[in-house]
């Protein structure tokens, strides 16, 4: 009996613990989850309370002195680059780990490891478009070209890997607490894959939709409705900028065949909208201290944990300080003692499609010219969580991966389509931050430029010296004008690029007449440069509120360049609201409500600050407007884009009886005023429900600006509802997803004065006090100061910890 | 007397064994603690359960209030259980339990080898 009682309770407690030790289902072992010592409790200590005197790091040259300022931004000073670089990865990974290993699994097509079948759909698209195959080739690149980089990109991954192997339980970040798995090694490559991930969440292309925009349109009204300059072009080099280069010709061939049938395949995901960005710099001659103010904000996706992180590395000979990228070395937006620069996005199309004709079902070769060339394979195994592996055959033409086939979104169309992308070519961007890490005048920032590739970026200078310049750097096919514009015929080799334009003849431009450079991803030049630049997703709106800000401005302050950062002036309601009013005429003037709302619209000043109602009246009603003039449009079922907000606002204004206002299915109507008065009414409709559930229908309740944890069901590691401005099109251009994610203004004088903030914080702990701690100083367009410390400064100091 | 003696030690070995191990290993320390100590079978099992259960809770406790930090309230949340109150006590839950069966066992494993004492009544 007291045998058989132990063994009962035995096997009770034993299997308690089992089930406490694993998973079931979602849900993650409970004991090692809930246990206060190593558990989910750990991760409620914030950093400073775990910190450290001294730490071991191996393969140091000499000691490593890191300094936390009170945001917990290190401030790394080591005594050559390598110990440096090593120092970066081990401090990033502290406090960064999970997001830099998700990042990287994401850019590889791994997330199916970490979160089971869900994403094995997404995984196989970032497959097929062949990011990791990129950085496979940028390793190559690095291997054969640049050895002294490749050990830089090694240290900082051993960096790294110091800090996984020496990881407790309890310090595990929480999300591998929750998501039950643990960090593997970094490596190199994966630093690479990261920076092919930033072109991936960049880079967009419209080659399909135009394709079948031209078989519903034809080209004369396809050219109407999409022109590929705006009426008012305000380009990023300054229109009437003189081109002094010879030209590399650029063939057209006599005659061509797209390929023009309907297509009826899904789109790969684009770059949202909203994602964009600003820079400047202004000329002493502009400013109040006669010093040279370089401004910089990207906006990106609203996350957590933020995609930034602030850093100051400094060397003997050099000090750098900015927002770096957890994964990739160095200082990615930023300043040293004698420049500074910044980033955005050169949206051009770099990404096109070729029709490949296979020889026959086997698919082993393809039509080229009179030839078959013979077509590879790679074998994709993708790792799936609580699953066997799905393996899936990609195949590689000498175009690029074969994204479409018949086995992966053909939806009942035969069809194989091969990407052809600048991201698949060898390539050294890391090299290019390396170097302008360092650089110390305009010269040297160009030299760093010339190993940048993907994704292109406007690249804003300015020089204690004085310059201030501007140069559009990637790796730009040589295209004739409407090249990649549509899907191309695979099969033709006159269809291939012919080449790229030199890096001397991108468009750039030094100290020019105006006093000042500037980019807001509009188009990079007016129609005079002589190769073809052509993108759908060009902006057309903020450019131009900045430029004449910046042209009207003079004794301009860092204090200026802020308030320009947060202006929420609304260009295009400015243009669009008295078009609609005057659209309108007397409709629904009798009813009460419908005034109420015309009576704040008209008294509205078109900023969009978080109190303005006028602002989501006038964001519906456009909306609802635009929406309804190209529903015809966009109701086929083979997808395309509309056209502009900037053109379908310029049609109402010029031509309100155009034919483009017809609907078919409704007789007698044929002019812009019908949808002017739809978009009305369903306003009318939204606002009523609104009110109903929400009541207060200012701006920032509207919106709801939420910065969203990377892992979207993890809401309560979010925060939403953040009180502030702006929106898409508008200088601060934080929406409910996207916005500055990270602002910055930097004053050349003798004195390097900087400041910066993002909309996160330093730790990517959620239990931390440094998570979101700059979330409401961003939200008010607050800055922090981002000044240089020296070794030996004792203000602020949160801590301090010697690596060695 | 046992009983509070065990609740006693099964709580410093919480303290101390499981800041460095997994809380199995704790598991096994609490049986032979009880095992050591003795108490009756219930006493055992409360020692064990007491002892771990509230040091878990207690540990709990003590972060929060030092820390002052978010994360339980945002762990309850994202595990459906409403506030970080709710999650400190199911931690003080599942650590009694543990606790209280890993005691339990190691009373009966002392009993195993005991002898049953025969006739009692004879003196």
């Amino acid at each position: 009996m007291k045998y058989f009682s132990f063994l009962l309770v035995l096997g009770v407690t034993i299997a308690l613990a089992v089930l406490v030790s694993i998973p079931i289902g979602q849900i993650p072992p409970i004991a090692p989850l809930l246990d206060p010592n190593h558990g989910f409790w750990q991760n409620s200590i914030s950093e400073d309370e775990l910190a450290a005197e001294e730490l071991t790091l191996e393969n140091l040259t000499a000691p490593v002195e890191v300094v936390y300022d009170q945001n917990l931004i290190p401030h790394i000073f080591a005594e050559s680059e390598a110990d440096l670089y090593r120092a970066q990865g081990y401090v990033t990974a502290q406090h960064r780990l999970w997001q830099m290993e998700f990042q990287t699994m994401a850019a590889a097509g791994r997330v199916s490891e970490i979160v089971g079948p869900i994403a094995l759909d997404l995984d196989r698209m970032t497959r097929r478009k062949g990011l990791a195959f990129g950085a496979e080739l940028g390793m190559k690149f690095l291997q054969e070209n640049d050895p002294e980089t490749l050990a830089l990109v090694e240290a900082y991954a051993d960096g790294v890997n110091q800090y996984i192997a020496q990881l407790s339980d309890a310090r595990l970040p929480v999300e591998y607490k929750i998501l039950n798995y643990r960090p593997e090694p970094w490596s190199a490559f994966k630093s690479l894959l990261l920076l092919k991930y930033m072109s991936d969440m960049l880079v967009g292309d419209r080659d399909l939709e135009f394709t079948n925009l031209r078989k519903i349109l034809g080209e004369a009204k396809l050219d109407r409705l999409y022109p590929e300059f705006p009426s008012e072009n305000d380009p990023v080099i300054e229109a009437a900028h003189v081109w002094d280069f010879e030209p590399l010709p650029v063939l057209k061939p006599d005659s061509m065949a797209y390929p023009d049938e309907e297509l009826l395949i899904s789109p790969l995901s684009q770059p949202e909208e909203g994602t964009g960005s600003n820079n400047w710099a202004v000329a002493g001659k502009k400013t109040k201290n006669g010093n040279p103010i370089l401004a910089n904000d990207p906006h990106l996706s609203l996350n957590l944990p933020s995609l930034w992180y602030a850093m100051q590395l400094s060397t003997p000979s050099n000090t750098v300080k900015g927002a770096t990228l957890p994964g990739a070395l160095g200082v990615i937006s930023g300043f040293n003692q004698d420049i500074a620069w910044g980033v955005t996005n050169a949206t051009r199309d770099t990404r096109d499609w070729y029709k490949i004709t296979f020889q026959d079902e086997s698919r082993k070769a393809y039509q080229y010219g009179t030839t078959w060339k013979p077509a590879e394979r790679r074998i994709e195994e993708i790792k799936i969580k609580g699953q066997e592996a799905f393996i899936d055959t990609v195949i590689y033409t000498h175009y690029g991966p074969i994204v479409y086939d018949r086995s992966f979104r053909a939806e009942r169309q035969d069809i194989n389509f091969a990407l052809k992308w600048t991201v698949h070519m060898g390539s050294n961007e890391q090299k290019t931050f390396l170097l302008m890490n360092k650089a110390k005048n305009h010269n040297d920032y160009n030299r760093a430029l010339d190993h940048y590739t993907a994704p292109a970026q406007n690249f804003v200078f300015a020089c204690k010296s004085g310059d201030i310049a501007m140069r559009i750097q990637g790796k730009f096919p040589l295209k004739w004008p409407g090249q990649g514009k549509f899907l191309m015929d695979g099969a033709d080799p006159k269809m291939e690029w012919q080449g790229y334009i030199p890096n001397e003849q991108n468009a750039s431009t030094l100290n020019p007449e105006r006093g000042f450079v500037s980019s807001a991803n509009q188009h990079p030049t007016d129609s005079t440069y002589p190769y073809y630049v052509f993108d759908n997703s060009y902006e057309h709106y903020r450019n131009r509120r900045l430029n004449r800000k910046l042209g009207e401005m003079e004794q301009i302050t860092v204090e200026d360049m802020m308030g320009l950062q947060f202006d929420d002036y609304n260009l295009q309601a400015a243009e669009a609201l008295p078009i609609l009013i005057r659209l309108l005429g007397t409709y629904k003037a009798d009813s009460p409500e419908a005034e109420k709302y015309l009576q704040e619209l008209k008294s509205w000043d078109f900023f969009a600050d978080p109190n303005q109602k006028g602002q989501t009246l006038y964001s519906i009603w456009s909306s609802e407007t635009f929406e309804s003039i190209w529903r015809e449009l966009l109701e086929s079922k083979a997808a395309v884009v509309r056209p502009s907000s900037y053109q379908t606002v310029e049609l109402m204004a010029k031509s309100e009886q155009d034919s483009i206002f017809e609907v078919k299915s409704v007789d007698g109507v044929e002019a812009a005023d019908y949808h002017v008065r739809l978009g009305f009414d369903s306003m009318l409709v939204v606002m009523e429900k609104w009110e109903a559930e929400q009541g207060d229908y200012s701006w920032a309740n509207y919106k709801k600006t939420t910065i969203q944890h990377l892992v979207p069901t993890f809401k309560s590691f979010s925060v939403v509802n953040v009180y502030t401005g702006g929106g898409s099109g508008i200088l601060n251009a934080t929406g409910s997803r996207h916005g500055a994610s990270w602002r910055m203004v930097v004053e050349l004088g003798s004195q390097v004065q900087a400041f910066g903030v993002y909309p996160g914080g330093q730790s990517g702990n959620p239990g931390s006090k440094f998570y979101e701690n700059f979330i409401p100083v961003w939200a008010n367009g607050g800055y922090l100061d981002f000044g240089f410390r020296m070794k030996g400064d004792v203000d602020n100091v949160l801590f301090k910890t010697t690596l060695k | 007397m046992r009983f509070i003696f065990l609740t006693i030690l099964v709580a410093l070995l919480v303290v101390f064994l499981n800041s460095v191990g997994p809380f199995w290993m704790v598991m096994i320390g609490i049986a032979f603690l009880s095992a050591l100590i003795s108490p009756n079978g219930f006493g055992g099992f409360m020692g064990g359960g007491l002892g771990m259960g509230l040091a878990w809770l207690g540990q709990c406790i003590y972060l929060g209030i030092n820390t002052s930090s978010p994360l339980p309230d945002r762990m309850g949340e994202l595990m459906g259980m409403g506030s970080g109150m709710t999650l400190i006590a199911i931690t003080g839950v599942v650590g009694f339990l543990l606790g209280g069966f890993s005691g339990w066992t190691g009373i009966l494993f002392r009993k195993m080898f005991q002898k049953t004492p025969e006739n009692v009544y004879r003196g």
